[in-house]
Formats: structure tokens, C-alpha cells, sequence
């Protein structure tokens, strides 16, 4: 492992600050054997490489104390980033199980700024927190779990309870805002959507006036079902990050409805404009699932991922896809009669052309292909996590007086431009 | 990595927007090079004017189409826009592309979305292939539309080429004369109209 050049340069520059000059080998020589041959992550070595050399030149009195009085001031919870040592004060709003023997306990601590999830490590010997009392926690560390901070409570850490109760309420965070780790939101209930999994609760879409999000509760004793188009308050919610996108865990969160209280969620309106450049597999004539409520797409032996065989079904068409400006390539959803005008193929003439030809099915999607891929398309729709779920859909036409207005703009060479 | 930042994981998938580019413009690519060290990472060509591409778009009429090949059939064909010729290839490891291609004529306009290669051929010489993803005949109006796309993407790049650490790349190995570029496209405008 390669040392930083910055960490060295630090490490020196501290030292010359004291009027002592260290040269830069011994403080590389020093890293490079805690990080490469005992593995210790490179903040850490930089802190011992730093005490270190402060007690061979004497220095650890005053200095000292001023090198890691940093980490005994107090700071807001939001503050804490991953590589920080930190002290703060905050309520311990939840406790959840810990899933591994090496860990006591662990939860979700909040000050008025936040909330971070913590652990505390078995071999601590920290006291047991209780749920809703304040305690005050000096050189803490953070890192990073999942792409969110998370506090650990380790054998270096002081704890100690904090008598003065401060009351305060987390204020939401718009969901446009979130970042991963813990959160508050104030959102109402777009879509409820069947569970996927054994283990989920409930899973569904929450929005806002800044957008939209997924949410997940999977089960456990005190889940708090949510209606849809329902407003709610849900305190301390999980925030992660899965392949870029964003999701609520719901679980263990603190929810109360906001009775009668409206939301106006953002629509996400959106409008594109480029070459339809590919086709999803879904797209064609499709069979759906009848079942009250369910409405999956039925694979072509009319099995549904819920409800098994369904061999009463009712067709639909959709078309899935890329549409793609040349910056960016945007993944469209085209629900039935934006298709139909789109492609000219109806429901009705694509069905016979499934019911009376083995492979009508594969025909339709043919056609569709053949009559949409190449095409310049503008869309508009809400974008629901990512993909655009297309309200309107035209073709564009030429546009003779753009061409004009190109010609000139590429006639004249650009001013002050880097002409050689 | 900086404190505080969130990176994004490295699994993410975000798929690579087709780049539109005159054919005159790919002939002269000769920079070809993988972002990481994968075997899987994607291969990306610095174009002249400035930007990578690793996927294009591109439209043009069909010259010469040509199955090739006996056991192994693939087939390749020529694509011209207004600036001048696309190699095109559809091997049997896409079947798609070789059906979509069966069913195209000579002489018809067609679009096609492809990943550009720059290949050397025994001889030594040098010369870029765009290996075919869909291809689909399209009317004159879309070919028209493109050029037009093509056009203002083109002098886009040039008008930001310096500005960005791409352009930088491409100002050193090509040493690219914006000016060329430029009569490109406009040479490539009015033929478009006629």
C-alpha cells in the first residue's frame, strides 16, 4: 500500500510549526510499517506516527493536547463524517438487536442537528445505554457502512450520561435532500406495492413536494402499516444506497400519520427529447395477472411471480426502452395508449396477431422495434426512481429552420476560440 | 477519499449514451483505451473533438451490404452520411443485429446504434469498424434529423474542446484543428439538404 504524500507533508508540517524538522523517509518508513505490515487503517497510523514523534521530541505536553483537543469539543451529530473521531451528546432514540457477538448494542443516536446509527463493540466495556436517555460520548470514531456514517463506541471512548434533557423534534429532511445513513421525513404515500419477499412487511413508493422515493418495512413485532395517499411523520428512518439509488428502510422507524395533512408530491415532470437507440425485454403485447390488486406481468406460460398459474388473464401492450440524447441515456416506460399511437399496433390488432400466428407474439415486439428504434422521440412523464414513466410520446419531425440556423452557426469560426 | 463524501459503489450500472458522430470524424479516431482495469470495464474511443465515446448513434444510407463468411456467416456493410463512410459489421455472436441486418436493403436509409473499434487490418493499415446493435430503416426526415443532431453535438464538443480534461487528451494526441472539424460539419450540412 502506497502512503499518502499528503499524509507525510502533514506530519511535517506540524513538526515545523514546533521548529522541529523531521524528514520525510523516517515519517514514510514509520506509516508505511503500521499500514502495510500491522494493516492499521492510514488515519489511524497518522495519529500514532504524529504522537509518536511528539513524545521522541518532548512534545507531547501542551502540544498534545492541542493536536487532539479537536476531537474533545463537541459536535453535532450531523457533522460526524466517516474518518472523524468525534465527541457529541444525543438521545439514544432507538436500540436494535446487534447481529454479531463482537457487538453489545447498537441503534440510532440523534441530537437536534440528526441522527447517526452507532455500535458499540463488545470489548468496550462501555455501559449499557438505555432507549431515550442522553449520553454524552468523548472520541468516538466514525466510518463508513454502506455508504453511511456510523458511529463506533470502542474501548478509547468515554461514556457518560447526560442528566439536562433537551426536547426537540427532528425537523424532515426533503426527500431530494437525503443523503444514506438516518433521517427524518414528512411524505405521503404514492404507491403501495405488493411485497416481494417473505420477509417484507410492506414496500411501496413515498414522495414529497421535492420528489420521490422507495420505502421498504420488512417484519418485525411493531410494524406500522401505511396507507396510500396518507401523509406521514417518520422519524429516524433508514437511509441506503443500493447501485446508486436511494431507498427508505422503514423498519424500527418511529411513524405517525399526519392526519388530514396534504402533500402536493412532485411530479417529477419531465420532458425528454432523443433517438429511441433500444427495446426492453418486456416490451410487446404482455399477459397480466387478474387478481384483485395485482396486475403483474404473467410469463409467456401465464405464471405469476404472487399468484402462480393464471390462465384467466387480460392482454396489455407496453413498451420498455432507451431513449438517448447523446449526453444521457434515459430508461422509458410506455404504458398502453401512448403505445398504441406511438407504434400504430393496437391492443386489439396485436392480440390477433398473437392469437392467430405461433409467433405473434415475438411479431408484435418486431414491429414495435421495427417502427420505434432509430426514431428521434420527445417524451414527457414523471420520473419514478429512475426510469420515465411516459405520459406523452410524439415523434419529432424535421425541422428545416434549425438546419438554417446550424449552417450559420457553423459557418462563422468561433471567436477567441482555440483556432490553430 | 475525502471526508464526508459519499462514493458511489462501484457495481452501479449507468449505461453509456450513444455519441452522435460524422463519419468523417470516426475515420480519423486512432485512441482507443479501457476506463479501468477490468476485463470487463468498458472500452472507450477519444474522439478528435474532444469526448469518449463507447456506444454511437449514426444514420446514413446503405451502399453495399454483403453476407460473409460460411459457417461463421456475419455480415458487413457500408453506412453513408454526409461526410462520408461507415464500416458496419453484425457477427454471429449478435444475432439480433444479423437478423435486423438481413432484412435491410441497399439503398435504404437506416440508423444504427454500435459500438466503434479501431482495427488493423494485415496490411498495416489502420481503420475504425462499428460493430452493429440494432440497425432499423429509417425515412429521410430521421436521417435529416440526425444530421442536424450530429451537427450541433459536433460543434457542441467543439466550442467546450480545451475545457475539459478529454479535450485536453485529444488536443495532445491529435493535435486537432478545430477549424477542420468545423468545415466538417458544415460541409456536412449543406450536403445534407441537397
Amino acid at each position: 500500500m502506497d502512503i499518502d504524500p499528503q499524509m507525510t507533508e502533514r506530519i511535517s508540517l506540524l513538526f515545523k510549526e514546533k521548529g522541529v524538522l523531521i524528514e520525510n523517509d523516517k515519517i514514510e518508513s514509520k506509516l508505511k510499517l503500521l499500514t502495510t505490515d500491522f494493516g492499521i487503517a492510514p488515519e489511524e497510523a497518522e495519529k500514532m506516527v504524529t504522537n509518536e514523534l511528539l513524545r521522541e521530541h518532548g512534545l507531547n505536553g501542551p502540544s498534545q493536547q492541542s493536536y487532539s483537543s479537536s476531537s474533545q469539543q463537541k459536535i453535532p451529530i450531523s457533522g460526524a463524517s466517516p474518518g472523524d473521531w468525534v465527541t457529541v451528546e444525543g438521545k439514544i432514540v432507538s436500540l436494535s438487536s446487534p447481529q454479531s457477538e463482537a457487538i453489545a448494542q447498537s441503534g440510532i443516536l440523534s441530537d437536534e442537528s440528526g441522527a447517526i446509527r452507532f455500535i458499540v463493540w463488545a470489548k468496550s466495556n462501555a455501559p449499557t445505554l438505555e432507549e431515550r436517555k442522553w449520553y454524552r460520548f468523548e472520541s468516538a470514531t466514525v466510518d463508513e457502512y454502506r455508504g453511511a456514517p456510523s458511529m463506533k463506541i470502542h474501548s478509547g471512548t468515554t461514556v457518560s450520561p447526560v442528566d439536562e434533557e433537551k426536547t426537540f423534534m427532528p425537523s424532515p429532511v426533503q426527500i431530494s435532500e437525503l443523503k444514506p445513513g438516518v433521517s427524518t421525513v414528512r411524505a405521503k404515500v404514492v404507491q403501495d406495492w405488493e411485497p416481494r419477499h417473505e420477509r417484507m412487511f410492506q414496500s411501496g413508493l413515498l414522495g414529497d413536494e421535492s420528489g420521490t422515493i422507495r420505502f421498504v418495512t420488512w417484519k418485525e413485532d411493531s410494524n406500522v402499516r401505511l396507507e396510500a395517499g396518507k401523509v406521514y411523520n417518520i422519524y429516524y428512518t433508514g437511509v441506503d444506497e443500493f447501485q446508486g439509488r436511494l431507498s427508505l428502510n422503514l423498519t424500527g422507524a418511529m411513524i405517525l400519520e399526519d392526519e388530514g395533512a396534504v402533500i402536493e408530491v412532485a411530479s417529477g415532470n419531465m420532458k425528454i427529447s432523443g433517438a429511441f437507440v433500444h427495446m426492453g425485454g418486456g416490451t410487446g403485447l404482455i399477459k397480466r395477472c387478474k387478481v384483485e390488486g395485482c396486475n403483474r406481468a404473467l410469463s409467456r406460460q401465464n405464471y405469476c411471480p404472487v399468484h402462480e398459474i393464471q390462465n384467466d388473464f387480460r392482454y396489455d401492450l407496453r413498451i420498455t426502452g432507451v431513449v438517448d440524447d447523446g449526453q444521457k441515456a434515459s430508461n422509458v416506460l410506455i404504458q398502453r395508449e401512448e403505445a398504441e399511437k406511438l407504434t400504430g399496433i393496437t391492443l386489439d390488432s396485436a392480440i390477433e396477431m398473437a392469437e392467430n400466428n405461433p409467433l405473434g407474439f415475438d411479431d408484435v415486439t418486431m414491429k414495435m422495434q421495427e417502427t420505434l428504434i432509430g426514431r428521434y422521440v420527445e417524451c414527457q412523464g414523471s420520473d419514478i426512481d429512475g426510469t420515465l414513466l411516459v405520459k406523452g410520446c410524439s415523434p419529432l419531425s424535421y425541422d428545416s429552420s434549425r438546419h438554417a440556423e446550424l449552417i450559420n452557426r457553423a459557418s462563422v469560426s468561433p471567436e477567441g476560440g482555440v483556432q490553430e | 477519499m475525502s471526508k464526508g463524501g459519499f462514493s458511489r459503489p462501484t457495481g452501479s450500472f449507468v449505461r453509456e449514451p450513444a455519441k452522435r458522430i460524422f463519419a468523417a470524424e470516426l475515420r480519423e479516431s486512432r485512441l482507443q483505451f479501457r476506463d479501468g482495469d477490468d476485463e470487463k470495464s468498458p472500452s472507450f474511443i477519444l474522439l478528435p473533438t474532444g469526448e469518449r465515446c463507447n456506444r454511437i448513434f449514426i444514420c446514413g444510407e446503405v451502399t453495399q451490404k454483403e453476407k460473409r463468411g460460411d459457417q461463421n456467416t456475419f455480415y458487413t456493410a457500408r453506412l453513408r452520411d454526409p461526410s462520408g463512410i461507415f464500416f458496419l459489421n453484425a457477427g454471429s455472436y449478435q444475432q439480433e443485429a444479423m437478423q435486423q441486418m438481413a432484412k435491410i436493403n441497399q439503398g435504404d436509409f437506416a440508423a444504427v446504434v454500435g459500438k466503434p473499434g479501431i482495427r488493423e487490418t494485415p496490411d498495416g493499415s489502420i481503420f475504425v469498424t462499428v460493430r452493429v446493435e440494432t440497425i432499423t430503416t429509417v425515412d429521410r426526415d430521421t436521417y435529416l434529423t440526425w444530421t442536424n443532431d450530429t451537427a450541433t453535438q459536433t460543434l457542441d464538443r467543439l466550442e467546450s474542446f480545451g475545457s475539459t480534461d478529454d479535450s485536453k487528451k485529444a488536443s495532445e494526441f491529435y493535435n486537432t484543428s478545430i477549424e477542420h472539424y468545423r468545415r466538417i460539419v458544415y460541409e456536412s450540412l449543406v450536403a445534407a439538404d441537397i
